[in-house]
């Protein structure tokens, strides 16, 4: 995904330079002499065993069955999305995904706020007996990104919340926080001294 | 600064010193305080030599690079502010890279690098081409099944492979 790319551009961006064609893999390799001649290829198409190889994630998902109920949708007036990471950049490309998903869906977005980030900081012992005058300070900074969607109903933010969910990336966390609208009870509706006007004359 | 005046330049100012104390009158000679050698960082730093260690781009640069130039190693959400699990983390974290250096002995070109997405753990690492693919794919779902019975969560493994370890520079 393109939140993931984010990571992962100072460690395999090298290696991926170097590597060349080690992530065809030996079907690739099949598949390319088959077409074309890969001017690159022919002594490794030889030898009985290709030595580039690589491996990747595939992520499985089962498909949801859609289910139809009578009752009526929750219905939210607001739902707050927070994002926490120790990487801006991250958060940055996560914040561009959810709201590209949301503007496709039709969703209403409020505002895309970032609260000041929280750095938390230790400060140890430089060397392990003495020199107490010699310290070693440590941080870690948590960035924030708080995306607000507005008069969403039930199913609406479900779905949209676990499309963001399953395409969260590694090292974020999220807190959801819905504010759902309710029907007034009946109860509350008119007030009281409206309903009995006749007690008070008859306590008289 | 501090650095230069703890080795040899010591004894030249010092000898520099004395001679400029006895044209001058005593009071104004000053004192020269040489702070312990400790004082020097010495943490995930390899020190400069003649020219011939390759070194990595991750050993070439230095852990205050971290979130500048270098990204993380170990990526999980437990460190966060309000987000529990730290501790067990990072003893996960240790055991896997030793498992990982074990398993594939010899074949590892650059540091592992773990990925936690939900309950899943991704484990990534470059490897040299050692051993003959099929033993490579052997060690693979070996390690993947034997970390998932341990942690009782689903274990995927990245693997990309390379002739040579990829040289950032020599030191």
């Amino acid at each position: 995904m393109a939140a993931s790319l984010a990571l992962r551009r100072d460690f395999f961006s090298l290696a991926k330079i170097l590597g060349g064609i080690s992530q065809l893999g030996p079907r690739g390799l099949s598949a390319c002499s088959s077409q074309r001649k890969c001017s690159q290829t022919p002594f490794h198409f030889l030898q009985t065993s290709s030595p580039f190889f690589h491996t990747a994630t595939y992520l499985s998902s089962t498909p949801l069955t859609i289910t139809v109920t009578d009752e009526p949708d929750t219905l939210f007036q607001k739902v707050l999305v927070l994002v926490k990471a120790h990487d801006r950049a991250v958060l940055d490309s996560y914040e561009f995904f959810a709201t590209m998903a949301a503007k496709e869906l039709g969703i209403t977005m409020g505002k895309v706020s970032e609260p000041p980030k929280d750095i938390e900081r230790l400060t140890l012992l430089k060397s392990v007996h003495i020199y107490k005058k010699h310290r070693v300070q440590y941080e870690m900074r948590t960035h924030y990104r708080c995306i607000e969607l507005l008069h969403i109903t039930g199913c609406t933010a479900q779905v949209y919340l676990e499309y963001i969910q399953r395409n969260l990336p590694e090292g974020v966390a999220m807190e959801v926080t819905k504010t759902a609208m309710e029907k007034i009870p009946d109860h509350i509706l008119e007030p009281i001294w409206k309903d009995h006007p006749i007690d008070d004359k008859s306590s008289k | 600064m501090a650095a230069s005046l703890s080795s040899s330049g010591s004894a030249r100012l010092m000898t520099a010193l004395a001679r400029s104390s006895v044209l001058y009158n005593s009071f104004e000679s000053r004192s020269l305080h040489v702070t312990a050698v400790c004082c020097k960082n010495r943490a995930a730093r390899i020190r400069i030599g003649k020219g011939d260690k390759p070194l990595t781009y991750e050993q070439a640069h230095h852990p205050h690079q971290i979130a500048h130039r270098k990204g993380w190693l170990s990526q999980h959400t437990s460190n966060l502010k309000g987000v529990e699990g730290a501790a067990e983390r990072t003893v996960e974290d240790v055991f896997i890279r030793r498992f990982m250096f074990g398993t594939f002995h010899g074949c590892l070109a650059n540091e592992v690098v773990i990925k936690r997405r939900g309950n899943m753990l991704v484990v990534c690492a470059l490897m040299l081409q050692k051993l003959p693919p099929q033993k490579f794919y052997f060690l693979i779902g070996y390690s993947e099944s034997l970390l998932s019975h341990f942690y009782k969560c689903p274990v995927k493994l990245d693997i990309q492979t390379l002739q040579d370890k990829a040289v950032y520079k020599y030191l």
